[in-house]
């Protein structure tokens, strides 16, 4: 894995194809949140003249709220359907890219980022809140730990909480993604 | 409609459906929970040990009431087996039954026996 500034990424792209890694194979994004507030952009290289050669891991960081990255499309052109896609799902912005839709409704804004709420699972009620030895959603004691589907956020972060209050935090939020026991009140 | 039959394939039985084995179920809705698309639900009740020794202090055993399968929902990835602590859910060859409406296809403990 080598990382690379953002101002530098169309140029660490183009000299590793000169060096040789001329097989473009993917372009990634993961959304660091809870680590760093950051978007990690990654792309793979291949060398078609060394099969065994491993690929070569190309990263660069950009910040989540002005995630901006040079596009590599004219590097290689394969490289432009999974930019459209990253941009898409994570709110990238490709410069220089294609900026036509992929995958998703224009009023979809980034779905794969982590802060991203499973909103319909706050519709229906959750099977998996029951305790076992429960036949009815709440029927024991008030008092007993509270469990929330993975994906929605305690309604104290989320949802049902006070409207006068700072919106939620999208670090608090993202932490909802693995469900399980309501947080504690810290405010 | 005749089901074709079932191909089991080198190292275990085909994803056809998931038996329920009802003994080895503790109702500890680990299953439920991990679920991705909350196609298991289950309800229980608690009811006094009799097994306890003479003398021991008393325990309540979950007893399970109703345990359902959605196979209208239900995409077959196999958490739920992996999950079960008590190997209660395992896979068979045999697929669910085709149904005339999305609720039929709510199997129940006696189907999925």
């Amino acid at each position: 894995m080598r990382d690379v500034a953002a101002q530098d990424w169309h140029a660490a792209v183009l000299a590793a194809r000169e060096d040789g890694y001329g097989w473009f194979d993917w372009l990634g994004c993961v959304d660091e949140i809870g680590v760093a507030d950051e978007l990690r952009v990654v792309l793979s290289l291949r060398r078609l003249d060394d099969a065994s050669a491993p690929e070569l891991l190309l990263q660069c960081r950009v910040p989540r709220s002005e995630p901006r990255v040079d596009s590599v499309r004219d590097v290689f052109a394969g490289a432009a359907w999974h930019e459209r896609e990253a941009a898409e799902e994570f709110g990238l912005e490709v410069v220089g890219g294609d900026r036509r839709r992929l995958l998703l409704d224009a009023s979809v804004e980034a779905p794969l980022r982590k802060d991203e709420v499973l909103a319909a699972r706050t519709a229906g009620p959750w099977p998996g809140a029951k305790e076992p030895g429960e036949s009815t959603e709440g029927g024991a004691s008030p008092s007993r730990r509270r469990t929330v589907p993975p994906g929605v956020p305690a309604a104290e972060v989320w949802g049902d909480r006070d409207p006068d209050g700072p919106p939620p935090d999208p670090a608090e939020v993202a932490a909802a993604s693995t469900g399980g026991r309501v947080r504690r009140r810290s405010r | 409609m005749s089901a074709p039959e079932p191909v089991v394939p080198v190292g275990g039985p085909a994803h056809g459906r998931i038996r329920l084995i009802e003994p080895a179920c503790t109702s500890c809705m680990l299953c439920v929970r991990e679920c991705p698309v909350w196609c298991i639900s289950l309800d229980s009740h608690t009811e006094p040990d009799p097994d306890v020794p003479a003398g021991a202090r008393p325990r309540t055993v979950n007893v399970l009431d109703r345990f359902e399968i959605d196979w209208g929902t239900c995409m077959f990835c196999g958490i739920c087996v992996e999950e079960c602590p008590f190997d209660a859910l395992e896979w068979d060859d045999a697929h669910p039954a085709p149904a005339e409406g999305s609720l039929d296809l709510r199997h129940g403990i006696a189907e999925l026996a």
